[in-house]
């Protein structure tokens, strides 16, 4: 009986590694041995029950730090992107891994990252990893690869064609990815699953980033309730969010869909009692999960070799300033057609006008329904209510290029150079929950923002937000006379399934063994791959 | 032993739905669409109601970039042609901006839903309006419910007050094309009847003698212009 109890038992482990394998997101990538400074390619089938739009992608060292990481956006269950792996990094092998915010299994890869200066440890030896189980992938036996030779030479045109058949096309979730690139004979590195330390109720980013934290009295350190917190963004036409904390202090934006790098202002204040208060920004970056464990590990000649080649290869190609991939612009979309703050009721360019010293000159002079004044050296500002014909006893809501500022001060000595344009809103204004008596937006000739003090409760960040769309560049035709060091020949992540694909690449000047590999996700779940080797010589 | 086994079955099972339970009850606790306005200012006190509807009516309301809130509290202000919701928080009636809606809806007092779309009137006295579509289609039936303040016989208000202004209906209706843009009509049989070729008219007639409907007032008028949509009935646009 006892028997029965462990083979049931074995049976459940079993089908909760699968389900869990089925529930994972999936990370492959274009090699498993890189040199600092170059390029990974990597391409992420998410599973269709995957809640949340976007991909976190992090390279972490063997202690679990991470170094660098990048956030993919998820369409139709996948993604792709590419990682610069940093010059400075050492010798050593690390992990790349894909998490979602809400999913609890992270997906690793083992990739070996060789140091361009220095090369491999003297030592000859170094740690691998050891007792993981890699995630299972099937062999799609029944996709045919046609037209790919034996041995190719160098700069040597190829052409390959998939033929898939029209019961496997049905099966496949999305598309497929294509890489043909230089292989060693050692490392092989697969993925494999990871327990990630997600909390249970973790908001789901859908279309963007998260950033959330935590506001906190200043003087007390405790959770602070009732703080208005903004977030803007920058722009010809500003981004803006506000949050108001509750017991616990804590305070989330999601970003829309932005692109790139973009500048990020957090700023906070009491709603009622005039606190000091202090944001503290959730990094993202600690996020923990337990190492796996490593083993030592000798490196076999050939691995040398390849090292040796790849390093000369990725030296040369930055010499010669050839460029792996090219960024594509980032998709248009679509934001608001007018301000947060309302349409405008005057727009005024004060450089149309007679230069005037200081912002009390510009209000005196062109801004009508705009009343700053300095007494006493204490700034205060109003916009008439046009609509009640009256001045508002609250101050506006003062904005230097979209970034809600609260001291007059950094207004005041403004004059007719820095100012390139002010809105005037001549109205009450609402935006959710917020009441604005008036709106006064200066839009500076810099743009730069840098006349907004940072503080404790105000926050300037750059934030790498969705990673852009890359390419991998071709050969040039105009430079055959630069050696042709490219390691990835082909790089097509994005092949969308039909029942013949034609694939053409041309081989660079690197000999050695290649390998075309597809991958797919099936609707199941599961991963299928194809692979067929040849050489370059 | 047979219990236990299914007692560690049960176990794993129950552990199963409890994580799966906790992953869809997620939290979202922004709201990702803030609605944009300014506060509205109580108009003139004149016989007659500038609203369409007195109080406040629970309703939707969609965004140009098609996100919608349901649930809130609306009023569609017809002599300003203004959409207002109540922003319980803050004690407040707002005036949605015209120009980040595609459009409303609610449901009024007598249960009629009653929808509203945002479109731009290129006629006399051209602007962003809110239409009531009172049937849609490739030619939709439209109508604009305008109120104005007109000169009427002198009158005393509650307070006592002599006054000579009230607020008057002056809707008005309109067919309504992608392409060929609006086309004012009356709410008549003879308007109704020039929409269509003489061939047609008889058709039409005989369509709407068949299921008794005089085409008075708006409600036949649209009864008679949804029976003729059934009918396959095509109007000369």
């Amino acid at each position: 009986m006892e028997r029965k109890i462990f083979i049931l038992l074995l049976l459940f482990a079993v089908s909760t590694v699968k389900a869990q394998e089925k529930e994972s997101l999936n990370l492959f990538t274009d090699r498993d041995l890189y040199i600092s400074g170059e390029t990974l390619l990597l391409k992420v089938f998410a599973p269709a029950s995957e809640q949340s739009g976007i991909a976190n992608i992090d390279l972490i060292n063997r202690k679990g730090k991470k170094i660098t990481g990048v956030i993919l956006e998820i369409i139709n269950h996948q993604a792709d992107g590419f990682v610069y792996l940093p010059d400075s990094l050492s010798s050593g092998s690390y992990l790349l891994r894909t998490s979602t915010r809400t999913n609890k299994i992270q997906t690793c890869k083992e990739i070996y990252i060789a140091n361009r200066f220095t090369g491999l440890p003297e030592s000859n030896s170094d740690m691998k990893l050891s007792g993981v189980i890699p995630v299972n992938e099937t062999s799609i036996q029944n996709l045919q690869v046609d037209g790919i030779e034996d041995q190719y030479k160098p700069r040597q045109k190829g052409h390959a064609m998939l033929q898939l058949p029209a019961a496997l096309i049905t099966q496949i979730d999305g598309d497929l990815s294509v890489s043909i690139s230089g292989v060693t004979q050692e490392d092989k590195s697969r993925q494999f699953l990871q327990k990630s330390e997600t909390e249970i109720n973790q908001s789901i980013a859908k279309e963007g980033i998260i950033i959330e934290g935590i506001i906190t009295d200043l003087k007390t350190a405790k959770p602070f309730k009732n703080a208005v917190v903004y977030l803007s963004i920058p722009d010809s036409i500003p981004g803006f969010q506000y949050y108001i904390t509750e017991e616990d202090g804590h305070f989330i934006f999601q970003l829309g869909k932005y692109y790139g790098k973009i500048p990020v202002v957090i700023q906070c204040f009491a709603k009622e009692k005039a606190s000091l208060l202090k944001i503290n920004i959730n990094d993202r970056n600690n996020l923990s999960s337990e190492m796996p464990a490593y083993e030592p590990r000798a490196f076999s000649p050939e691995f040398r070799k390849s090292v040796a080649i790849s390093t000369d290869a990725v030296t040369f190609r930055k010499i010669f300033n050839q460029q792996e991939i090219a960024i594509q612009p980032a998709p248009v979309v679509k934001r608001d057609a007018y301000p947060y703050y309302g349409v405008p009721t005057k727009t005024i360019d004060p450089q149309l006008f007679v230069e005037l010293p200081d912002f009390n000159e510009i209000s005196k002079e062109l801004l009508p329904g705009v009343k700053f004044r300095n007494y006493n050296r204490i700034p205060t500002l109003q916009v008439f209510n046009a609509a009640q014909l009256y001045y508002f006893n609250d101050p506006p809501l003062l904005l230097l290029d979209g970034i809600p500022i609260r001291d007059l001060n950094v207004i005041k000595d403004m004059g007719t150079k820095d100012i390139d344009k002010v809105e005037i809103c001549q109205n009450e204004r609402f935006y959710g929950d917020l009441i604005f008596p008036g709106v006064v937006a200066i839009y500076t000739s810099k743009a730069d923002y840098t006349r907004v003090p940072e503080s404790n409760d105000l926050i300037k960040l750059s934030l790498e937000v969705i990673q852009p769309h890359a390419v991998v560049n071709a050969p040039s035709e105009q430079r055959l006379n630069e050696p042709d060091l490219r390691q990835v020949i082909l790089w097509e992540p994005t092949l969308k399934p039909a029942p013949k694909m034609e694939l053409d690449f041309q081989t660079s000047d690197i000999r050695g063994s290649y390998k075309l590999v597809v991958r797919g996700k099936n609707r199941d779940g599961s991963i299928i791959y194809k692979e067929q080797s040849f050489e370059v010589d | 032993m047979a219990n236990r086994i299914l007692y560690i079955i049960t176990f794993f099972g129950l552990m199963a739905t409890t994580s799966l339970t906790a992953q869809n009850e997620l939290l979202q606790k922004w709201n990702p669409e803030k609605i944009k306005g300014t506060r509205q200012i109580p108009y003139p006190s004149y016989s007659g109601s500038p609203f369409m509807n007195d109080k406040f009516i629970m309703g939707e309301i969609e965004f140009s970039d098609g996100t919608k809130i349901d649930s809130l509290g609306l009023r569609y202000s017809s002599y300003r042609d203004e959409i207002i919701y109540y922003n319980a928080a803050i004690s407040a009636q707002i005036i949605i901006d015209k120009i980040s809606l595609k459009g409303f809806s609610f449901t009024d007092e007598s249960g009629t839903k009653r929808v509203f779309r945002h479109q731009y009137y290129n006629g006399f006295f051209p602007g962003e309006r809110y239409f009531e579509v009172l049937s849609d289609g490739d030619i939709a039936l439209l109508v604009y419910r305008k109120i104005v303040l007109q000169v009427c016989p002198p009158y005393n208000d509650n307070a006592g007050n002599l006054k000579n202004m009230s607020y008057q209906p002056a809707y008005n209706y309109y067919l309504y094309n992608d392409k060929k843009g609006y086309e004012l009509i009356r709410l008549n049989r003879n308007s109704l009847l020039s929409n269509f070729d003489k061939l047609t008219q008889k058709s039409v007639k005989k369509i709407l003698r068949k299921n008794k409907v005089q085409v008075t007032d708006e409600s036949s008028f649209v009864i008679a212009w949804n029976l003729l949509k059934e009918n396959g009935i095509i109007v000369k646009f």
